[in-house]
C-alpha cells in the first residue's frame, strides 16, 4: 500500500514539473493546435485547441498513470491504485498551478514582463476558456481518469501474457524472413548491391525534379549538412575526436568562396570552380593548422580547444579590424554561382543537382576511407589511443587526417552555401551550426554513413514540416542529445561495429571507468 | 639492439617539442614588441587608465574564479567537463533577479516612497544570494542526477555529450520562459553600480565602486568557505578520496554516489552565487548570459591546473586581469577580448597542460 501511495506520488512530481515546464514556454500552444489539426477538430482560438489540449492533457496523465505503475508490484490492483494516485498528484499539481495563474491573470497582473509565454490567452487556453477554478477542477479530472486509465494500460500491456507472445512471434517471424533462402541469395548475390544502388540512385537524381523551388532549397539545406555530417563524422565518429568548433572550417569555406569571387571588398572575381577547390584546400589546411597544437588533448580539451576556435573565427569575420577583408557584421554579398559550358546554376534545382552529387562523391570517399588502413587506425585510436600506439599507428598522422579530411568537407559544404545563397555574413556561421552538425551525426549514429543522411533529415528536415515547433527546435535537440546518450548512444542507424561495441558493453559490465 | 639506436630516429613528439619551443619563442617576441610599442612609442593610456583596466579585471576575474572552482570541483571527481555549469549560474542569475523585482516591488515607507529593497539592503541582497545558492543548488543536483549519473561507466565522449545536450537544453528553456529580452538587475541603492570610493592615481581620479569591492570580498570569503569545507570537514576528506580513488574510496565505506551527489550541489552553490554577483556587478542579465562567462571560467580553471582549487582561484582572476589589459596592452580591438581568452587556453594547452599551479598530470587525465 505505502509503495503504490509512494509511487504515485513520485511520478505525480514528476509528470507535473514537467507539465508546469510546458506550460511555461508556452508548448500547450502548438502542441494542442497539432493535436487538433490530427483529429481535424476546428478551434474557435486564434491561437491553440481546447480540445486538443484536453486530449494532450489527457495522453501526458496517461503516462503519468503508466509510470506510477511501472514503479510498483505486479498485481492488477496495485497498478490501478498507483495510477489513480499518480493521476490525482499530477492533477493536484497542475490543477494548482492553473489557479494561481487563472487568479493573478484576473487580478490583472501582467506575467509576461517576467514570464514572456504567460499571456491572457495562453492561461486561458490553460483553464480551457473558463473560471480559474472550474478551469484548475477540469485539470485535476482529466488527470485523475487518465492516471486512472493510464494505470490500467500499464497493467494490460506489461503485465498481461499475450503480449510476451506476440512479441516473440514477430521476433521469430523477422527471424524466419532475414533467415530464408530467397534474402539470403539476395544478399550475396554481387550484382543486388548495383540493382539497389541504381535505384537509390535513381530516386535521388529524380528528387529535384519532383518538387518546387521551396522544397528543393529545403532539400538543399538538408544537403550541405549532410556534407558537414559526413566530414564531422570523420572526426567525431572515426577518429573519436570532439570537435565543437566544425562551424569554423564551414566559415573558412563559405568566406573564401566569397573573398574570391565577390566584386567586394577585395574584387579578386575569380571562377567559381577554382574558388571551389581554394576553399576546400584552404578548409583542409586549417584543419590541419588547427590539429597541431591540439594534437595531444583528448576529449573534452579539444572539445573546448575546438569551441573557442569556432568562436574565434565567428569573432576575427565581424571585427571591425578586419572588417576590410571580409566585410565585417555586413559580410560578403554577391557571390558567383556556378556554371558549366556557359551555362550558369542558376535554379534551386541545380544547386540541387550538385549538392546531391558532391554527396555522392564525399560518401564514395569515406566509405573507401573508412574501409582503409586509415580507416582501421582511426577505429583503434578511437577505442585506446595508447594501444592503438603501440600497435605501430601514427596517432600524430592519424589525427591530423581526420581533421584535416573532416575540415576540407566542411569547407565544400561552406562554399556551396555561400554559392548558393549568394552571401555570407558572421551570422551564418554561429556555434550553433556546430551543435547542429554534431547533434545530427550523434543522433544518427557516430560512424554511420547512413546515419548521418537519417540525421540529417531528422533534425534539419522534419523541422521544416513542422512549422509550429520551430520555436522548440533546439530545446529539443539538448534534450535528444541527453536521452540519446542515455538510451541509444550508438543512434538512430548505427554503424554496424559501433552498434557491437554498445551491446558488448550491457552484457559485460565493465569496471567504472574514471 | 643498443640504447644508442634507439634514440635515433626522432620521433614525432620530439619534432612537436622543437616546433613549439620555435613557436613559443616567436610569440614572446612579438609580445614584447607590442607591449614595447603600446607602452613607450604610441603611449596611448595613462597610468590611471592602466589601474582602471586592472581592477576591472580584478573584479570580473574575482567572479570567473568563482565559477571555476565549480568546474573544477566536478572534474576532480568525475574528470568530466560540466558543460551546463555556465547556465546554471545563469539560472541562478535570474533566481536572484526575482527576489530583487520582489523586494524592490514591496513598498515599506509609502511616504518617502521607500522600498523594502533600499530600506534594508543588506537583508535582501542575503536573501537573494540564499535564493540563488538554492536554487542552483537544487538545479545541479537533479543535473547530475538526470544528464550525469546514468552515464556513470561510458566512454567518456558519452557524458560529455550528455553534458553539451544539457546545457543547450537550459540555455533555450531560459530563452523560452523568460523572453529573450535583456533585463537590468535593481541593485539597492548602496550598491548604485556608477557609485564608489574616489582615490587618485598619477593626477587623475579613479573610482573604485562599491559593486566591484563588495564581489570581490565575496568572492574571497567564498573561496575561505570552500577551502576550509574540503580540507577541514569529513565531507570534503571523502571527497577529497574520491577525487584520488573511487574504487578505494567505496571500500573504505564512502557513500561515492552521495559524495559526487554533493559536489554537484556545492558546485552549483557557487554557480548560483557566482550568478547573482554577475547580476550585481553587470547589471544586465538574459539567457545567453552564462555561456561565455561559463567557457571563459573552464579557461581559467585549466590556467590554475584542472582539479585544483586554489589553481582555479588564481587563474580567474589571472584571465580577468588580461582579458581587461589585455587588448590595450596588445594595442587590438576591445572587441576581441574574447580571442585573447581563448588564445591563453590553446597556449595552456600547448605549453603547460597541467596549468599554473597544477600537478604535474598523467596523459590520462589530459
Amino acid at each position: 500500500m505505502n509503495d503504490t501511495i509512494r509511487s504515485g506520488i513520485r511520478a505525480g512530481i514528476v509528470f507535473g514539473v514537467v507539465m508546469i515546464f510546458l506550460v511555461l514556454i508556452g508548448f500547450t500552444v502548438p502542441g494542442s493546435e497539432i493535436i487538433g489539426d490530427l483529429l481535424g477538430i476546428e478551434s474557435e482560438l486564434r491561437a491553440g485547441n481546447i480540445q486538443g489540449l484536453m486530449i494532450f492533457m489527457g495522453l501526458m496523465g496517461l503516462g503519468a498513470g503508466a509510470y506510477a505503475a511501472k514503479g510498483t508490484g505486479a498485481s492488477v490492483g496495485k497498478s490501478l491504485a498507483s495510477g489513480l494516485v499518480g493521476g490525482i498528484a499530477t492533477g493536484l499539481l497542475v490543477g494548482a498551478f492553473a489557479y494561481l495563474l487563472g487568479m493573478l491573470d484576473a487580478a490583472d497582473v501582467d506575467m509576461r514582463k517576467y514570464f514572456a509565454q504567460l499571456s491572457s490567452q495562453n492561461i486561458s487556453l490553460f483553464l480551457y476558456g473558463r473560471e480559474p477554478l472550474l478551469g484548475a477542477l477540469i485539470n485535476l479530472l482529466l488527470f485523475t481518469v487518465s492516471g486512472f486509465l493510464g494505470g490500467l494500460l500499464y497493467y494490460v500491456l506489461a503485465q498481461a501474457p499475450w503480449l510476451k507472445r506476440a512479441s516473440a512471434w514477430i521476433k521469430a517471424k523477422r527471424s524466419r524472413v532475414t533467415q530464408s533462402t530467397f534474402v539470403q541469395t539476395i544478399r550475396q548475390n554481387p550484382n543486388a548491391a548495383f540493382v539497389t544502388n541504381g535505384i537509390l540512385f535513381l530516386v535521388l537524381f529524380s528528387i529535384p525534379f519532383l518538387f518546387g523551388n521551396y522544397w528543393n532549397y529545403t532539400f538543399g539545406t538538408v544537403g550541405i549538412y549532410v556534407l558537414m555530417g559526413l566530414g564531422l563524422n570523420i572526426v567525431v565518429g572515426f577518429a573519436g575526436l570532439l570537435d565543437l568548433g566544425y562551424v569554423a572550417f564551414f566559415a573558412i569555406g563559405a568566406y573564401t568562396m566569397g573573398l574570391l569571387t565577390a566584386p567586394d571588398p577585395l574584387g579578386i572575381q575569380l571562377n567559381f570552380w577554382f574558388a571551389l577547390l581554394m576553399a576546400i584546400g584552404m578548409a583542409g589546411l586549417t584543419g590541419v593548422l588547427l590539429g597541431i597544437p591540439v594534437l595531444r588533448m583528448r576529449g573534452d580539451y579539444l572539445a573546448i580547444v575546438t569551441l573557442g576556435f569556432g568562436e574565434i573565427i565567428r569573432v576575427l569575420a565581424k571585427s571591425d579590424m578586419l572588417s576590410s577583408f571580409t566585410g565585417g557584421p555586413q559580410g560578403v554579398r554577391d557571390i558567383a554561382g556556378p556554371s558549366i559550358l556557359g551555362q550558369p546554376f542558376i535554379s534551386e534545382r541545380d544547386f540541387l543537382f550538385m549538392i546531391i552529387f558532391a554527396i555522392l562523391i564525399l560518401i564514395f570517399i569515406t566509405t573507401r576511407l573508412q574501409h582503409s588502413r586509415v580507416g582501421r587506425a582511426w577505429g583503434a585510436m578511437r577505442e585506446d589511443e595508447t594501444v592503438a600506439q603501440a600497435q605501430g599507428i601514427s596517432t600524430l598522422k592519424s589525427k591530423l587526417l581526420a581533421f584535416a579530411i573532416g575540415a576540407a568537407f566542411a569547407g565544400l559544404g561552406g562554399a556551396l552555401f555561400a554559392a548558393r545563397n549568394q552571401y555570407t555574413g558572421p551570422e551564418d556561421h554561429s556555434l550553433m551550426v556546430s551543435i547542429n552538425v554534431l547533434c545530427l551525426v550523434i543522433v544518427g549514429g557516430m560512424g554511420s554513413i547512413p546515419g548521418v543522411i537519417a540525421g540529417a533529415f531528422v533534425l534539419k528536415g522534419l523541422p521544416e514540416a513542422l512549422r509550429q515547433l520551430e520555436l522548440y527546435r533546439l530545446l529539443a535537440f539538448g534534450a535528444l542529445l541527453v536521452a540519446m546518450m542515455i538510451w541509444r548512444p550508438e543512434g538512430i542507424w548505427p554503424a554496424p561495429r559501433r552498434r557491437m561495441e554498445m551491446h558488448e558493453e550491457d552484457e559485460a559490465h565493465p569496471p567504472e571507468a574514471l | 639492439m643498443s640504447a644508442i639506436e634507439l634514440t635515433k630516429p626522432r620521433t614525432p613528439i620530439q619534432t612537436f617539442k622543437i616546433i613549439k619551443v620555435i613557436i613559443a619563442v616567436l610569440a614572446l617576441i612579438f609580445l614584447a614588441w607590442r607591449l614595447y610599442n603600446v607602452l613607450v612609442v604610441e603611449a596611448v593610456y595613462t597610468p590611471a587608465t592602466w589601474v582602471r583596466f586592472g581592477i576591472s579585471g580584478l573584479v570580473i576575474g574575482a567572479v570567473y574564479s568563482v565559477i571555476a572552482v565549480g568546474y573544477t570541483l566536478v572534474y576532480g571527481i568525475l574528470f568530466m567537463i560540466n558543460f551546463a555549469h555556465g547556465e546554471v549560474m545563469m539560472l541562478g542569475a535570474f533566481a536572484g533577479y526575482f527576489v530583487f523585482e520582489a523586494f524592490s516591488a514591496i513598498v515599506v515607507d509609502p511616504v518617502n516612497g521607500l522600498n523594502f529593497l533600499n530600506a534594508y539592503p543588506w537583508i535582501a541582497v542575503l536573501l537573494a544570494f540564499i535564493v540563488g545558492m538554492t536554487f542552483s543548488t537544487i538545479l545541479g543536483i537533479f543535473l547530475e542526477k538526470i544528464a550525469y549519473r546514468p552515464l556513470r561507466g561510458a566512454p567518456r565522449l558519452i557524458p560529455l555529450i550528455s553534458a553539451i545536450g544539457a546545457s543547450i537544453f537550459l540555455q533555450n528553456a531560459a530563452q523560452l520562459i523568460f523572453g529573450p529580452k535583456r533585463r537590468t538587475y535593481v541593485n539597492p541603492d548602496i550598491l548604485a553600480r556608477s557609485t564608489g570610493w574616489t582615490i587618485t592615481v598619477a593626477g587623475q581620479d579613479i573610482i573604485i565602486t562599491y559593486t566591484g569591492v563588495f564581489t570581490i570580498v565575496l568572492s574571497v570569503l567564498l573561496m575561505v568557505g570552500l577551502w576550509l569545507l574540503v580540507q577541514r570537514t569529513r565531507m570534503g576528506r571523502a571527497m577529497r578520496a574520491v577525487a584520488e580513488d573511487k574504487e578505494t574510496a567505496a571500500l573504505m565505506g564512502i557513500n561515492v554516489d552521495g559524495i559526487i551527489s554533493r559536489t554537484f550541489a556545492i558546485s552549483g552553490a557557487l554557480a548560483g552565487a557566482a550568478g547573482v554577483m554577475w547580476g550585481i556587478q553587470n547589471g544586465i542579465i538574459y539567457h545567453y548570459v552564462g555561456f561565455l562567462p561559463g567557457l571563459k571560467a573552464f579557461t581559467a580553471a585549466v590556467l590554475g591546473g584542472i582539479g585544483n582549487i586554489p589553481g582555479a582561484m588564481v587563474g580567474g582572476l589571472f584571465l580577468g586581469v588580461v582579458e581587461s589589459v589585455g587588448p590595450a596592452a596588445l594595442g587590438i580591438d576591445f572587441q576581441l577580448k574574447d580571442v585573447i581568452a581563448f588564445s591563453i587556453l590553446v597556449l595552456v594547452l600547448i605549453f603547460r597542460p597541467s596549468g599554473i599551479l597544477g600537478e604535474v598530470l598523467s596523459e590520462e587525465k589530459v
